[in-house]
C-alpha cells in the first residue's frame, strides 16, 4: 500500500497569510504595493507577470518538496484547470495535474483527445477530478440546464464514451446522452494511459457513477467518525456494484512549529473575518449532498474560533478564511502528523493537502509534516487488524 | 495597411518527428541517452520559437482529428514564445460555450491577451459522428453562430441569459477579473453563401484557401458588401502552403502543393494579395521548423519591404 500526496493550486488567487483574507496574490484584488503577480514597477507600473507565474512557482514547491501533483479546482471565477495544465507542462517535472471538471461542459470524444494531447505533453501526468456539480444557480451560469440525478446518468455516459473511443479504434455507442458511431483516438494518442479518476458527489446517483468508473472517491474533511462510515459506506456500495474505490481526503492545515502557533493565527484569522465574508457563506443555494453536510457545522454563527473546535486539532471555520471546505487540520507538525496518520488508519489512501499561503506552505508541509508520516499509521493500521 | 504574419505549424505533419516511439534506431555502438520525455511538444514549442525568432507575427495551430489537440498545443507552446499572438483551430463541437469562453479568458489572462480563435469548417457526417457530434447538416453554421454569440455573450455581459437551440444560460457572464480582457479575434472560414452570411455577422477576420486573384477579389467585394449591411467591418485572412527556394527553378523541382516560386516571386504575390486587401497571411510549408526559417529569414523581409511603401501612400 502506498498514500499518494497531492497539494492544490489555488485558482482564485491567493492570500500571503492565513491571518488575513485579501487577496494580494493574483489580481482578484484591485493592485496595490505588495501585489504578486501581477505586482508593482518601483515606478507604480503593472510589472507584466501574471497570476500563471505564481501557479508556476507553487506547482515547482510542490513537486520538490515531495507531493506528487496538484487540484487545480474549477468555479465560475477561477481560472480554467485545462488552460493552466498545458501552460505549465513543459515547466514542471513530475507534478501531476489533477484537473477538476464537470464533464458536461465538453464533448466526450474532444475531452479524450485534449486528455491524450496533454499525456503527451506531460508524460502521462493528468489526473481527472471528475465533478458533476454543484447544481442550482450555478449550474445555469455554467449554461448547464440538467437535472441532479440526469448531470450522474451523463457523467456515467461521458467517461463510457471518453474510455471507449481511448481504448477501441472502432467504437460506437447509443446513450441517452451521447451517441458515437466508428470512433477512436488515433493511435499516437490512443496508446496513453487514460488519466486517474477522482470522483466526489455524495448522493446514491454519484455512488452508482463511481462504482463504474472512479479510482478514487474523493471527500472533504468531515468529523473523523462520520467520515470512517461514509468511506466504509461507499466501499460497500460500489463493491456491490462491482467496482473497488480507494477513498481520498482533502483537507487544508494549519501546521506550525508549536500548536500554541497554530491556533495564535487560527485566532488572528478569525477575528478577522468580515461581516461580508460571513454573509457570504451563509446559506448559499446549493443541491449539492456534500455541501449540505458541510453547512451544518454553522461556522458562519459563532462568535469565538474556540467555539468552532470540534475535536483535538479540528477546527470547523475554514470556509470563513477561504472559499471550499469548513473543516480542517490545525496544529503543531506533530499532531498534524497524527492526525493525517489516524486517516489512514481509517481507511484513506490519497491525500489533497493544502495551506495558506499555497507557496511557502507546500515547502513547510512538505519538510515538516510528510516525513512525520507513516510510522503512526502502520501501528494504528496493525491494530486495526 | 498593417499586416500580420502567422506561421502555420500542422501538429498531423512530419508525424513521426520527434515522438519518442519512432525515432531511428541507431547501431549499439552509438550511445543515445534520449529519453521518452524529450518528445513531440518539444519540437512544436520548437517549430514556436522559430517563428517568434524569425519575425512572424504569430501561430496558427491547425486542427487535424488525427493528431494532437490544437488548444493543448497552443497552450503548451505559448510560455515558449512569449511574444506570438497563437491561433488555434477548433471546431465548434467541442462542447459548451460557455467553458469555451472561459478557458479563452483564461488563456487571455495568463499569456498577456494573445489568443485569438479559429473556428474550423465543419466536418462531414461521418466525421461528426465518430466525434459524438449529433447536430444535423443543416444546422451546422447556426449552430456555430449560437456558440459565438454565447461565447461572446458571457464575456461581454453580465448578466447574460440565453436560450436557444444548442445552448442555454440563465444569470450568467464573467466577473471580474475575468471579464477584463478582450475576447479573443475570431477567424472563421469557407466561401458557401452561409458562410459568407456568418463572417459578415461574426467574424473578425475571415479567411480564404489559396485561390485566383479574381475569385478571391469576388468573395471580398461580396463579404464587404453584406458586412456593410450589418453595420459591421472585417479583415481579410489567407491560408497559403508554400513552396519558397532561391529560385523559380528549385522551387517547381519541388513536386508539392501551394505556391511555388523564388523569394522575390512569392514576396510579389503575397503583397499583391495585400493590395487586394488582405492583411492576415497564414503561411505554412513542409518541413515546418525549417521552413519557418527559410521563409521568416528571406519571404517575410521581402514582403514587409514591398507592404510598406503601400502603406506610406
Amino acid at each position: 500500500m502506498s498514500i499518494d500526496f497531492y497539494w492544490r493550486l489555488p485558482t482564485h488567487g491567493c492570500h500571503a497569510s492565513v491571518r488575513r483574507g485579501s487577496y494580494d496574490r493574483g489580481d482578484w484584488s484591485p493592485l496595490a504595493p505588495g501585489n504578486q503577480a501581477p505586482g508593482l514597477t518601483a515606478d507604480g507600473e503593472d510589472d507584466g507577470y501574471r497570476y500563471i507565474d505564481h501557479l508556476a512557482e507553487i506547482a515547482k514547491a510542490a513537486e520538490v518538496s515531495g507531493f506528487i501533483g496538484g487540484l487545480i479546482p474549477s468555479f465560475p471565477n477561477t481560472d480554467d484547470p485545462w488552460v493552466i495544465s498545458p501552460l505549465l507542462a513543459r515547466e514542471t517535472k513530475s507534478f501531476r495535474f489533477m484537473i477538476a471538471f464537470q464533464p458536461g461542459f465538453l464533448n466526450p470524444v474532444q475531452a479524450a483527445r485534449l486528455s491524450a494531447s496533454l499525456q503527451r505533453a506531460t508524460g502521462g501526468r493528468t489526473v481527472y477530478n471528475i465533478i458533476t456539480g454543484g447544481g442550482g444557480p450555478s449550474q445555469l451560469w455554467w449554461g448547464d440546464s440538467f437535472s441532479h440525478d440526469d448531470r450522474y446518468g451523463r457523467t456515467t455516459e461521458f467517461l463510457d464514451v471518453l474510455k471507449g473511443v481511448w481504448k477501441d479504434q472502432d467504437f460506437s455507442y447509443d446513450g441517452r446522452f451521447y451517441k458515437v458511431e466508428h470512433g477512436g483516438l488515433p493511435p499516437l494518442l490512443g496508446r496513453e494511459e487514460i488519466p486517474e479518476i477522482w470522483f466526489s458527489g455524495s448522493s446514491d446517483a454519484a455512488l452508482q457513477s463511481a462504482a463504474k468508473h472512479a479510482d478514487y472517491y474523493l471527500s472533504w474533511l468531515e468529523p473523523f467518525d462520520q467520515l470512517t462510515d461514509k468511506f466504509a459506506r461507499v466501499k460497500e456500495r460500489t463493491a456491490a456494484l462491482g467496482g473497488e474505490q480507494k477513498c481520498a481526503v482533502r483537507v487544508d492545515l494549519v501546521a506550525r512549529a508549536t500548536e500554541e502557533e497554530a491556533w495564535r493565527d487560527i485566532r488572528i484569522g478569525f477575528e478577522n473575518v468580515s461581516d461580508e465574508t460571513r454573509a457570504r457563506w451563509r446559506g448559499q443555494p446549493t443541491d449539492s449532498v456534500g455541501a449540505a453536510r458541510q453547512a451544518a457545522l454553522k461556522p458562519t454563527e459563532a462568535k469565538r474560533y474556540e467555539e468552532l473546535i470540534v475535536a483535538p486539532n479540528l477546527w470547523g471555520g475554514f470556509n470563513l478564511l477561504r472559499g471550499g471546505p469548513a473543516l480542517g487540520i490545525v496544529g503543531s507538525y506533530e499532531q498534524c502528523a497524527a492526525k493525517l496518520d489516524e486517516l489512514i488508519a481509517r481507511g484513506t489512501d490519497a491525500f489533497i493537502l493544502a495551506g495558506t499561503p499555497h507557496l511557502e506552505e507546500a515547502y513547510r508541509v512538505g519538510e515538516e509534516v510528510l516525513p512525520l508520516l507513516g510510522r503512526k499509521a502502520e501501528t494504528l493500521l496493525q491494530a486495526a487488524e | 495597411m498593417t499586416i500580420r504574419i502567422y506561421w502555420q505549424l500542422d501538429v498531423a505533419a512530419e508525424n513521426g518527428r520527434s515522438e519518442p516511439t519512432e525515432r531511428p534506431r541507431y547501431q549499439p555502438v552509438i550511445r543515445d541517452i534520449r529519453t521518452a520525455s524529450i518528445n513531440r511538444y518539444d519540437y512544436y514549442a520548437q517549430i514556436a520559437r522559430a517563428a517568434a525568432l524569425t519575425g512572424f507575427d504569430g501561430l496558427f495551430v491547425a486542427h487535424r482529428t488525427d493528431a494532437d489537440d490544437s488548444q493543448i498545443v497552443a497552450a503548451a507552446v505559448a510560455r515558449s514564445a512569449p511574444r506570438l499572438t497563437i491561433i488555434p483551430e477548433f471546431p465548434a463541437s467541442v462542447g459548451s460555450a460557455v467553458y469555451a469562453a472561459k478557458q479563452a479568458v483564461s488563456f487571455q489572462r495568463l499569456a498577456h491577451e494573445r489568443l485569438g480563435w479559429a473556428i474550423a469548417p465543419d466536418a462531414d457526417a461521418a466525421t461528426r459522428a465518430r466525434g459524438a457530434d449529433l447536430v444535423a447538416e443543416d444546422d451546422l453554421i447556426a449552430r456555430t453562430e449560437e456558440f459565438l454569440i454565447v461565447a461572446r455573450g458571457v464575456h461581454g455581459e453580465r448578466p447574460f441569459s440565453h436560450k436557444g437551440r444548442f445552448f442555454e444560460v440563465e444569470g450568467g457572464g464573467f466577473e471580474a477579473p475575468l471579464n477584463r480582457v478582450a475576447f479573443p479575434k475570431v477567424f472563421l472560414r469557407g466561401t458557401s453563401e452561409e458562410a459568407l452570411a456568418l463572417s459578415a455577422r461574426h467574424a473578425d477576420v475571415h479567411l480564404f484557401d489559396d485561390a485566383p486573384i479574381d475569385e478571391l477579389r469576388g468573395h471580398i467585394e461580396a463579404l464587404d458588401r453584406l458586412a456593410l449591411k450589418e453595420g459591421r467591418n472585417l479583415d481579410y485572412g489567407i491560408l497559403q502552403p508554400l513552396v519558397a527556394r532561391e529560385t523559380g527553378e528549385e522551387a517547381s523541382e519541388a513536386h508539392e502543393r501551394g505556391l511555388a516560386g523564388s523569394y522575390d516571386e512569392i514576396a510579389d504575390r503575397l503583397a499583391e494579395l495585400a493590395a487586394l486587401g488582405i492583411n492576415h497571411f497564414i503561411l505554412g510549408a513542409e518541413p515546418g521548423f525549417e521552413e519557418a526559417y527559410r521563409i521568416g529569414q528571406f519571404v517575410l523581409p521581402r514582403l514587409r519591404a514591398r507592404v510598406a511603401p503601400a502603406r506610406a501612400a
